[in-house]
């Protein structure tokens, strides 16, 4: 029956509709314990990345062209290539380097521009003008640029502190670690730099080529001439049973490679170790390699292991698994003499920003805290220290909702509107605590003066408020890679923002009620304006 | 009850200047004055421009680049020399690199091409630091302490040596600080010219790390087949170019696949490390190299590949670049812990009184992103050349393009909500005016921010969105103000002056009281490199928004017939 008894009190705008509507519901409880309850679920399970993600679309083509020089790379394949390119819609740049016997085109499309359908569009571009391939030159290669797989989130660096294990064997472990670190879940794209596989060197003398007149035709001819591998091969009895016979290969270890022979000379036969040195070691031809130098300033071979998340995934679970399994096989590789250091870890850095994020958001509003006990007493200053986590409660959720990630600049955004969001609550607050101590509104019912005070400041404060919304809005206009860096910027602040109003005119008032008590002051002579 | 004493002295305050027509002329010139002088700060250089600054990271990279046909070892050699001196470094946890390849992509390598390296030219160093909360220097003056040391020791180690720092991104990543596309038909002379452009680069302040993207040419060796003698000594050209590559290169001719390990592995052939090996870098020793280099013809006959072919010495052709159809050559730079736009003005006058000896040059005309290149055309063989200027500045441009744009749009759209709710174009003029003045308190505040800090405080793009923003804030104090006297006077028929004098007085403590809140709010953002801009734009700003909405605006008040 309390709710009847409201109808009487006249209100001008939402401020006072709302105030009136939640003051006397038990309902507006639940609502405050539901609304803190969906921030922390939003907190918990949104996806933390230290940078927010820019959808940047891109591919190389790659033609090698045996033989042509630059001039021409340029004349028959970059620029037929490159036009045919320009047709695609969306491409931003043409980037092409015609190099002596190979051409590399780069197309950079708009930030923005959805990224399956880019790659699509440059293939189907290539494989529709494949007929006008010049001679001479061989099948493009087209690898489409991929964020997500290319940016690693986690890097491990494995060295060996004192070569306990033959360079092979360290390898096989590196990817054995590799294939387990690869099924964890959300683990993208994982990648060794640094390594060299194994092979067998033959490196020829030619001064014993010489001696034997022999060719180097000869002896590579002589060696693939043992190497050959064939499948089973079935055959059948009378009785129609199967009998499968395997060729085992020649070549089983290095001294099999050693003893090939290569020729005959003069009667003597020519094993491959007369003219050359086999040995059981790594990809010698490769150049790239990969160092580590300790602070006491030893220096070590090293394999780095770059792992990359899926989009959209939480690169603090991602990286905390990776961890666990290291943790799980630290005594293993111990053993072998294996040491690791975690050289990059985006998932700590995203939580050091979300916790600075939090660790920012607690001494702010204590300082608020603080700052309204001076000013209005203690009851009101609760009052607005509770909306702080309610408005930012619904802002997490509705990023959530929408699919964004907690990331630098959400960080920012929250920060922004941190100053912001208090102010319709302390405007809300500050006018009616003045009715409180004021004595106009001495015959007046609580509820009254509290849906009074909130409609009273409704009008202005919902102009006002729409008026730093209608500045923030615009910035999601803002194009290329700034616009998509600070895009979390004009998404979260309005959203703040609104949620301030309504936090401000359900909940202040409805608190006030539960709080603050009418001051009983007949001494106060004040009376404001004198006509 | 000492507040309501405090309001009626501030009531008589503002009674008292609204009462005196001088004092209220005082009021505006002196709020006209700040305006333009805070403005004029910008231009001055009293306050500095520049798009994100710098961000101290745990980390930071080395490129190193040598000359396109370096050997690895050459370039390990440079590595080396980097690393010894990064070492010595008590901030630095370990130091990886990486040769003839990019390090793990980063943010930073994304742009700059990191993931294209492939080459023994190539090395690149990852440096970790520790932890940046424990530790005093940061990063990028760590950098800009090692930079100078680390080029002048390494770089003369072997010709055409580019070493460049990478630091970390605040915002997002770029090709490069300054990016200067030089475009022309004539490839020869573009390269020619971006030489020119790297030297002037080179000597203007700030301006480190200069780089042409563009191929030296190196020496080379071609071996000339004479077709003639091939075909007589029974041999075939196909024969004779698998053999050179598989002497020097190396090939795998076969894989061993065995039953005790499941990896193929490969039977790599090549001649022996003593065999292949040169004793120096010349014509003659090559062709004794090669003359112990024997083929097997059909009949079985052994030929030296010296009868057959001649070797010539020349210079390799140098890459064409192009981008979007038009040949170009790149010259970047980085800035050294400065703003792009002063080294950038400063480069672009030393160009046109340089070129202007060889060439006309006419600057572009008008408001638009690329607004500071120039034409250039050559006075004798009237060739056209485009000096363009991309990289950080061309993404700071576009950027304050969209957001003035926007902002223009938002301003419009705000004051069509005022006009609707006051139905008067006169107020909602005054409090989207007074609002815009908020900009007074953002300028001065940089400016007093530079002087407490040890760097250059810059104003920046956060310091943008932190003015955006307060435009909404200080148009709150405003409007709350004016709704408040025109109730005043509308309900309880005050008289004007006199309601205006209350209103401030009663709506002095909301306005101080967000006001405060804004200020606590933002001062723990004035020690972070990246959003400090937007701290201090929100203190300042609120101090001078509160003194706007507080004396000003009722000054305006009163001066309308509006209200």
């Amino acid at each position: 029956m309390k709710d009847e008894s409201l109808d009487h009190i006249e209100v001008t705008n939402s401020a006072g509709k709302l105030a009136k509507k939640f003051l006397h519901n038990p309902l507006t409880l639940v609502l405050a314990i539901f609304i803190l309850a969906l921030g922390l679920v939003a907190l918990q399970m949104m996806p933390r990345e230290e940078n927010p993600r820019i959808d940047i679309s891109a591919g190389s083509i790659i033609i090698p062209a045996p033989g042509l020089t630059p001039e021409e790379v340029k004349k028959i394949i970059t620029e037929p290539l490159e036009k045919k390119l320009r047709e695609i819609s969306g491409v931003e740049h043409i980037y092409s380097m015609s190099m002596p016997n190979m051409a590399l085109v780069n197309v950079v499309y708009y930030i923005g521009e959805n990224r399956e359908i880019s790659n699509l569009k440059l293939y189907d571009k290539i494989m529709q003008n494949m007929d006008e391939m010049p001679k001479n030159v061989m099948q493009p290669i087209i690898k489409p640029f991929d964020i997500d797989n290319s940016i690693p989130i986690v890097n491990i660096v494995f060295y060996q502190k004192n070569n306990k294990l033959p360079y092979n064997k360290f390898l096989t472990y590196i990817e054995h670690t590799q294939l387990n670190i690869s099924a964890i879940k959300n683990v993208s794209k994982t990648a060794l730099k640094g390594e060299r596989k194994e092979q067998y060197n033959v490196d020829i003398d030619i001064n014993k080529l010489a001696g034997y007149n022999l060719s180097l035709g000869q002896v590579v001819g002589g060696i693939q001439s043992i190497a050959a591998r064939t499948p089973n091969v079935n055959a059948k009895t009378k009785e129609n049973e199967l009998v499968i016979m395997s060729i085992k290969s020649a070549l089983e270890s290095v001294k099999d490679v050693e003893n090939i022979i290569v020729a005959q000379y003069m009667g003597s036969t020519i094993y491959l170790k007369d003219i050359a040195t086999v040995t059981d070691g790594i990809e010698v031809q490769k150049k790239q390699s990969a160092q580590i130098i300790l602070k006491d300033g030893t220096v070590y071979d090293q394999i780095t292991l770059e792992i990359s998340k899926l989009a959209g995934t939480n690169a603090v679970h991602v990286s905390n698994e990776i961890k666990e399994y290291l943790q799980e096989n630290a005594k293993e590789l111990e053993k072998f003499g294996i040491a690791y250091k975690i050289s990059r870890d985006y998932g700590v850095r995203a939580d050091v920003a979300v916790d600075e994020l939090v660790h920012h958001i607690v001494i702010t509003i204590a300082i608020i805290f603080i700052m309204l006990i001076v000013f209005l007493g203690w009851r009101e200053s609760l009052i607005v220290t509770f909306t702080i986590p309610a408005i930012l409660a619904i802002t997490l959720f509705i990023a959530y909702v929408s699919d964004q990630t907690i990331n630098r600049i959400t960080l920012f955004a929250f920060l922004l509107s941190l100053g912001l969001l208090v102010d319709a609550a302390i405007i809300v607050i500050e006018n009616i605590h003045r009715h409180l101590h004021d004595d106009e509104s001495e015959h007046q019912s609580m509820d009254e003066l509290l849906i009074k005070a909130t409609d009273e400041t409704g009008g202005p404060t919902n102009v006002a408020t729409l008026a730093i919304v209608l500045t923030m809005v615009p910035m999601i206009f803002v194009g290329g890679m700034m616009g998509s860096f600070m895009k979390p910027i004009p998404l979260n602040v309005p959203v703040a923002l609104i949620a301030s109003l309504f936090v401000a005119y359900i909940f202040v008032p409805y608190l006030s009620k539960k709080l603050l008590k009418k001051e009983v002051n007949t001494s106060n002579t004040h009376t404001e304006g004198e006509s | 009850m000492s507040s309501h004493e405090q309001n009626n002295k501030f009531e008589t305050f503002i009674y008292k200047i609204l009462e005196n027509r001088f004092k209220k002329f005082l009021v505006i010139f002196l709020v006209a004055l700040s305006f333009f002088g805070s403005i004029m700060m910008i231009p001055n250089k009293t306050v500095l421009v520049r798009m994100l600054p710098s961000k101290s990271a745990n980390t930071f990279n080395v490129y190193i680049d040598t000359l396109i046909g370096s050997s690895i070892e050459e370039t390990k050699a440079v590595t080396e020399c980097v690393t010894s001196i990064i070492q010595k470094e008590k901030e630095v946890t370990d130091i990886e690199s990486y040769f003839a390849e990019g390090s793990p992509l980063d943010y930073a390598g994304l742009v700059k091409g990191s993931a294209l390296k492939d080459g023994e030219q190539y090395a690149e160093i990852v440096v970790n630091l520790t932890d940046l909360h424990e530790r005093k220097e940061k990063s990028f003056d760590i950098v800009h302490r090692l930079r100078p040391v680390i080029q002048e020791n390494c770089e003369p180690l072997t010709k055409a040596t580019s070493i460049r720092m990478i630091e970390m991104p605040a915002g997002p990543p770029m090709l490069a600080s300054i990016v200067v596309e030089l475009f022309g038909e004539n490839n020869k002379k573009l390269i020619d010219l971006s030489k020119e452009v790297a030297s002037i680069l080179d000597i203007t302040d700030g301006l480190v790390d200069i780089d042409i993207m563009a191929d030296h040419s190196y020496e080379e060796y071609q071996i000339k087949l004479n077709t003639e003698k091939v075909t007589r000594s029974g041999l075939d050209v196909t024969q004779i170019n698998n053999i050179i590559y598989l002497a020097f290169q190396g090939v795998n001719v076969a894989v061993k696949s065995s039953m005790s390990s499941n990896n193929q592995i490969p039977i790599y052939v090549q001649l022996s490390e003593d065999s292949q090996t040169l004793d120096d870098n010349t014509l003659e020793n090559l062709q004794l190299k090669l003359s112990s280099l024997k083929l097997m013809n059909k009949q079985g006959m052994m030929i030296p590949l010296t009868e057959v072919a001649t070797i010539k010495k020349t210079k390799s052709d140098p890459m064409i670049y192009h981008k979007d159809l038009k040949n170009m050559v790149n010259v970047t730079a980085e800035t050294d812990m400065v703003s792009q736009v002063y080294p950038l003005l400063a480069a672009r006058d030393t160009m046109i009184e340089f070129f202007s000896y060889e060439f006309e040059v006419t600057e572009q005309l008008g408001l638009s992103t690329y607004m500071f290149d120039l034409k250039l055309k050559d006075k004798q063989t009237g060739e056209n050349y485009l000096i363009r200027w991309d990289g950080e500045m061309k993404v700071s441009l576009d950027t304050f393009r969209d957001l003035g744009t926007a902002f223009i749009a938002a301003l419009m759209l705000i004051f069509i909500v005022f006009v609707i709710y006051y139905q008067s174009f006169t107020i909602s003029s005054i409090i989207l005016g007074g609002s815009f003045l908020s900009i007074i308190g953002v300028i001065v505040g940089h400016w007093i921010a530079d002087m407490f800090t040890v760097g250059t405080f810059f104003l920046t793009a956060t310091s943008l969105i932190g003015f955006i923003s307060l435009m909404g804030i200080s148009s709150r104090n405003s409007l709350l103000m004016v709704d408040f006297t025109k109730s005043l006077i509308e309900d309880k028929g005050i008289e004007k002056r006199r309601a205006i004098a209350v209103a401030s007085a009663t709506r002095a403590k909301p306005i101080m009281l967000t006001a405060i809140a804004i200020i606590l709010g933002s001062a723990l953002l004035t020690s972070d490199p990246v959003f400090g801009g937007l701290g201090v734009a929100l203190i300042s700003g609120t101090v001078a928004a509160v003194i706007i909405s507080l004396i000003f605006i009722p000054v305006l008040m009163d001066n309308t017939k509006a209200i």
